[in-house]
């Protein structure tokens, strides 16, 4: 039924109008953690707009069936933990460093990891300040990032059940986020916290002995692969007792399977980019790239959505058909917004989004297969997003402005992240001969027209 | 105890088998929404704002865990032609139905954006939502077909086809199935979670024999329709539902809300089955003294809360329109009192 429709992006009332089409047999073809009885997932976004996620009616979606499994699937996901508790198995909260503890996580069998610092969406999909509110009254400044609900949604205990173990990343790290998972740690949970280094560059005065790099190019004291290393062993030493099992040869299944999906979503992004009108949309794309952090916590499943999207994706582009005008202005687009909407209301207005920087680029590298695994997970870590400097973060950018293939740059900033809040003038600064862009991602239900006007004055300029 | 979750994150928890702080607490303030607001019902029932706002002030006054969007089980077949009396301080009355004007192929399934009074359902859903949909649940009661089919006829005539002319009856049902679903779909999309209502399939109206044969199919079929999206299905029939205990899981429904039964029976056949949501005895909230009220919720939470598959405490039957609000007040106080599972 899908076969046939033109690409397009949809809203809500034409997606229930679509999924009527649906035959029964193909809501049960997809299910989540193989179970065909509670496992089904392929349902229209008004399902979960009538359990409360009110963005919802307001948000646009590609009209393909592979991103009807791309939304069903990803809000699924706490009922999705907590069938997965009920059903024997251990969840496991990893948080902070954004795409490698899973890997380690997922090596055991009945293990699922989830990211609770992922909650920092909630807020927006609901438009609700509930959560945010609940952490003010547990003693978060409300000028912290949004990710603050994620405290509060470990105290509600109503978003994803309690976990039977937490990995917490510092250091190096998001400095609000680090402050939450000490709240954390406050209402009870033990938490397992890793140290994240700061990789600085080699300075002239450094023996370079003592300095390495990535396949990337990032460099940094060649001490800190054997450091990690070691940080990552604590992980799984952890997990092991948990559990009582541990085999390596999981591990580097596990990490096949990371490497699997990371090579499938580079294919998107590049198909996507090189495509003459934009095949996919930017909001849908955001879901894919996050989705390199841990598979949604069911790698398999999200592997076989993330190939339907990749067949769409590259079906799309050798037609040259698409969900944007031809005319739709390339941008890069630097740090996720936590209010989904904005990347909709910037499509709206014309933008075409070819480049992005999620603070996850150490979730896009490929993990080396062929040296002790958790030597290779330091080593793709070290490629992280917010472990450097600034100017390493935009170097991607810098390439594809050096290259001619964006015309301007949008950062979200995020209002009440001391980190980002420093970090987004310091871009702008690096970025200074194009056209840049910064806004404060507002609060739930906080996107005004005076927001709206500055998005548009903006892609003007760059027509 | 301070509530810890907000309607909505319990209701989400109780439909994943999961315990919630307390037991979701929902006496069926349906009409009786506007008493709380001193308003006229004509009022409430005709304008969708209206029933919004009434809704909202129950729900101010009471804090119980769901808005109800509902006046009485006429609305479908009122959108296809039965024609009703609007009092002004009572609810619709019956007058004329569509089939004593015409046949069943000649009556238009409703469209729920234009006709009848289902656009002003579509309003107060709408209007909910917005309000308070991130934390409450909007629950929008749908007449099932069989409750439809007899709003469509004569009553009698309707029950006497049953016996002797089943494929009219089947004709009709069929249409107030597509009707609901219809309806159910708008609903969706508006945010509104669809509850089920089919009052006149108890077994205080109808046999379980005739239950069986037309009611239940129908039942089944639109929580088919629901369960396609994924949603977790209420249904709610009020009565007498003692014969037709067992036939119950057949509808598969997700939870079942029952009136004029034994809950510790109820609880016997269905426990491990269904969802309970029940069942106070809605005259007593009419009649009865606050304390005593509150001394019967508080046993009949204990018991209910044994269910396996998880409960609501709830008033069997809507309540009364002018019940006094201390007494629902005392019902939902010690419903929320008694009704805790996080220590």
């Amino acid at each position: 039924m899908f076969e046939d429709i033109a690409p397009a992006k949809i809203g809500l009332e034409e997606w229930s109008r679509q999924f009527a089409c649906v035959s029964d047999d193909l809501i049960r073809r997809y299910t989540y953690y193989g179970n065909n009885e509670w496992g089904i997932y392929l349902s229209p976004p008004a399902t979960f707009m009538v359990y409360g996620a009110r963005e919802l009616k307001k948000l646009k979606y590609d009209n393909s069936l592979a991103a009807l499994r791309l939304w069903g699937f990803t809000f699924n996901e706490s009922e999705r933990l907590f069938r997965a508790r009920q059903n024997g198995m251990r969840v496991i909260a990893t948080m902070g460093d954004l795409g490698t503890v899973p890997v380690i996580v997922m090596a055991f069998p009945s293990c699922i990891p989830f990211y609770p610092d992922c909650t920092w969406w909630t807020p927006f999909f609901n438009e609700s300040t509930v959560l945010l509110d609940k952490a003010s009254e547990l003693g978060v400044p409300e000028a912290s990032c949004f990710v603050r609900s994620s405290l509060a949604a470990f105290y509600k205990r109503a978003y994803f059940p309690k976990p039977e173990a937490l990995f917490a990343s510092t250091g190096a790290s998001c400095d609000d986020y680090s402050a939450l998972m000490q709240m954390v740690q406050d209402l009870g949970h033990d938490l397992t916290w890793l140290e994240i280094p700061y990789r600085r560059q080699r300075h002239e005065e450094d023996d370079p002995e003592e300095f390495c790099g990535t396949e990337q190019g990032y460099q940094y004291a060649a001490r800190f692969d054997n450091y990690l290393a070691n940080e990552y062993r604590r992980v799984w030493d952890k997990m092991r007792a948990l559990t009582g099992n541990g085999d390596t040869a999981e591990l580097k299944r596990s990490i096949r399977k990371a490497n699997r999906l990371r090579r499938l979503v580079a294919k998107i992004k590049k198909t996507a980019g090189q495509a003459s009108v934009a095949p996919f949309p930017a909001l849908e794309m955001m879901v894919v790239e996050f989705g390199n952090l841990y598979g949604y916590g069911d790698i398999d499943e999200w592997t076989d959505i993330v190939e339907m999207v990749h067949n769409t994706v590259s079906e799309r582009a050798a037609k040259g058909t698409g969900v944007l005008g031809p005319d739709a202005v390339p941008i890069a687009w630097i740090t996720p917004t936590a209010d989904p909407l904005l990347l909709n209301v910037a499509e709206n207005l014309g933008a075409r989004i070819v480049e992005t920087e999620y603070v996850i680029n150490q979730a896009h590298v490929e993990i080396d297969e062929n040296i002790d695994p958790f030597l290779a997970l330091a080593r793709s870590f070290m490629n992280a997003s917010l472990i450097g400097s600034t100017s390493e973060r935009v170097r991607r950018i810098r390439d594809s402005v050096n290259q001619g293939r964006i015309k301007g740059v949008i950062i979200s900033n995020m209002l009440g992240c001391s980190h980002c809040a420093m970090e987004t003038r310091l871009i702008e600064e690096k970025l200074k001969d194009l056209p840049v862009l910064s806004i404060d991602v507002p609060a739930p239900m906080g996107i005004t027209e005076q927001l709206r006007t500055r998005i548009s004055a903006f892609m003007e300029t760059l027509r | 105890m301070k509530d810890i979750l907000t309607p909505r994150e319990r209701f989400g928890l109780l439909v994943i088998d999961e315990k919630p702080d307390r037991c979701n607490v929902l006496p069926l303030v349906t009409s009786h929404a506007a008493t709380v607001k001193g308003m006229r019902l004509r009022d409430y029932y005709t304008d969708g704002e209206k029933m919004a706002r009434a809704q909202i002030a129950a729900l101010e006054t009471y804090g119980h865990d769901a808005v109800s969007i509902f006046s009485e089980v006429g609305i479908i077949a009122e959108a296809m032609g039965t024609e009703f009396e609007y009092p002004e301080n009572d609810l619709p009355i019956q007058r004329k139905p569509v089939l004593e004007k015409c046949a069943i192929d000649d009556v238009e399934c409703p469209d729920p954006i234009n006709d009848g009074r289902l656009p002003v359902y579509m309003e107060a859903i709408e209007y909910a939502y917005d309000a308070l949909g991130d934390r409450v649940p909007i629950l929008a009661y749908v007449p099932a077909p069989f409750t439809t089919g007899m709003m469509l006829s004569n009553p009698n005539k309707f029950l006497i086809q049953t016996i002797r002319e089943p494929e009219a009856v089947g004709r009709i049902l069929d249409k107030s199935l597509r009707a609901a679903i219809d309806l159910c779909y708008h609903i969706i999309d508006k945010g509104g979670l669809p509850l089920i209502v089919d009052p006149l399939a108890s077994s205080s109206v109808v046999s379980p024999a005739t239950f069986r044969r037309y009611a239940l199919p129908y039942e089944r079929r639109l929580v088919q329709f629901l369960h396609r999206y994924d949603l977790d299905v209420i249904l709610h029939i009020c009565g007498d539902t003692a014969p037709i205990l067992e036939l119950l899981p057949e509808t598969r429904a997700d939870l079942i809300s029952i009136d004029q039964v034994s809950l510790a029976k109820t609880q016997e056949v269905l426990s491990g089955k269904m969802r309970l949501i029940g069942n106070y005895d809605t005259s007593k909230l009419a009649f009865s003294a606050a304390e005593e009220i509150a001394r019967e919720v508080r046993e009949m939470v204990r018991l209910g809360m044994t269910t396996k598959k998880g409960y609501i405490a709830a008033t069997g039957c809507e309540v009364p329109v002018h019940a006094p609000i201390p007494n629902v007040m005392a019902f939902v106080n010690a419903a929320k009192e008694s009704g805790w599972y996080w220590v």
